[in-house]
């Protein structure tokens, strides 16, 4: 699997034959704090970049995720349906959301490394 | 005091419930009166209680009205001695500091703000009365709205049992200079923790208690809000009262809203602000206070709808631009847990 990378909007990216794993950060499951919900994107659905396409809800608060990169959805995490605060346990591996089949690895590469986003977190 | 302490809100909340929880509530506002006959006269005009036959040692949930009959600020006011002398003490909340402290200082001019010298903590929660007596004096005999003065290592503190989460539970008036020991001593206690405002909202909207600022403004009467038993029934006759005639003509009549709790049929959350309709997509009314339960494991709100509408019929809330169907529960959510007479706030 590729490097994780990270957005502005506190998502993770990995990479595995032009499949995207998508899930939030555990800074971002830190902040939200209990995870009680999630509403999962449809499969099957074509996103763009930047768009909203599920919603994360915790005791405090509703939060948008939001695509990453272009691509197609091909695959949601269906346990977090039943068990929203797998997330909060382990957000950047069982926790994971979704699935992307990408069409520009480019938007890929233009997302923030590990080291970039801590630093990132730190402004 | 911060949203959550490490352990987070559904766990602060359900150790409230199952044990007990600390809460740093110094923000609120506290204040002392002199027991004076002119001072209350004066304050009669907003506080629709009888003021001169307050019970001592016994606490009341009262309001501040404005002239049409609004909540100025809801909060609990008792009559307790302070060496030797007798004062009205008032707890109220921070939000509305300004607008209530400018009402108290033009009722009794050498009133006496205290919050300066003197935090607030809650301890909420079953356990509450185990926990704290490890540490201070309290009478067997205690009851759910009962105020006393008693020591922590010979500093006087005013102690009521009362709370707002539904669980049994008391409220501590501490000086500052003793109230970290006070309460790193009810901490060494394993199975009790601090909690944050986080699970206090969680927690008294379980148990259906109005929050100011969400089911309580100046807009809106203590009967519009459900709360028409607080009033004292002979005040309203009187018109030295704020908003006497309004009180009387809606407990009488026919309201425009009412008050009622709702459940989530799914897993979204219902929160304050969401619009509510009928099956016919006209608009019935909305939420004002929503958020997870962590006891019946489902979003739960409190909201105004229409009187008119018939609570037999669907309700639906508007939750990111879908209708989603919510049902009508009778408040509370979850059982109130008081120390005898809890008909405190029924």
């Amino acid at each position: 699997m590729s490097e994780k990378k990270y957005t502005k909007d506190h998502e993770w990216v990995s990479i595995e034959n032009e499949i995207a794993t998508i899930g939030i950060s555990n800074h971002a499951q830190e902040s939200l704090g209990d995870i009680v919900f999630i509403e999962l994107p449809s499969v099957g659905n074509s996103v763009k970049a930047k768009d909203e396409i599920c919603v994360v809800e915790s005791v405090k608060a509703a939060s948008d995720i939001y695509a990453p990169i272009d691509g197609e959805i091909i695959e949601v995490n269906n346990n977090l349906e039943n068990d929203a605060a797998i997330i909060n346990q382990d957000a950047e591996n069982e926790g994971w959301i979704f699935k992307m089949k990408i069409s520009d690895s480019n938007q890929y590469s233009e997302l923030m490394s590990e080291d970039e986003y801590k630093q990132f977190l730190e402004q | 005091m911060p949203i959550n302490y490490k352990t987070g809100i559904i766990n602060e909340h359900k150790n409230v419930r199952n044990h007990s929880g600390i809460f740093d509530v110094s923000h609120m506002g506290q204040i002392l009166i002199e027991n004076n006959e002119s001072y209350l006269h004066r304050l009669e005009k907003y506080i629709p209680l009888q003021l001169k036959k307050l019970i001592k040692n016994r606490s009341h949930y009262s309001f501040l009205l404005n002239n049409d009959g609004g909540v100025i600020d809801d909060l609990i006011i008792s009559n307790i001695d302070i060496k030797d002398k007798s004062y009205l003490y008032i707890v109220y909340n921070a939000s509305r500091k300004k607008e209530d402290e400018e009402i108290f200082m033009s009722c009794a001019p050498n009133a006496e703000i205290i919050y300066t010298k003197n935090c607030l903590f809650a301890i909420q929660g079953p356990d509450s009365i185990k926990v704290l007596k490890n540490i201070i004096d309290i009478p067997d005999n205690m009851n759910f709205f009962d105020i006393l003065i008693s020591k922590y290592n010979n500093n006087e503190i005013i102690i009521s049992r009362s709370g707002y989460t539904g669980e049994d539970g008391f409220e501590l008036s501490i000086p500052n200079e003793i109230a970290e020991n006070l309460i790193t001593h009810l901490l060494k206690n394993e199975n009790t923790m601090l909690c944050g405002l986080g699970s206090r909202d969680s927690l008294r909207l379980e148990a259906g208690l109005s929050l100011y600022g969400h089911e309580l403004n100046e807009k809106i009467t203590p009967i519009e809000a459900g709360l028409s038993w607080a009033l004292d029934k002979e005040r309203l006759e009187d018109e030295n009262l704020n908003g006497n005639k309004v009180l009387t003509d809606q407990l009488k009549n026919k309201l425009s809203n009412k008050k009622i709790g709702l459940i989530s049929t799914s897993k979204s959350m219902l929160r304050d602000g969401m619009t509510l309709f009928d099956n016919n997509n006209n608009e019935i009314g909305k939420i004002t206070s929503g958020c997870f339960s962590p006891n019946l494991n489902k979003s739960i709100a409190i909201g105004y709808i229409i009187s008119e509408f018939n609570t037999d019929n669907p309700i639906f809330c508007e939750i990111r631009k879908k209708l989603e169907l919510v049902k009508i529960n009778n408040l509370p959510f979850v059982k109130k847990n008081y120390k005898k007479n809890g008909s405190v706030y029924e």
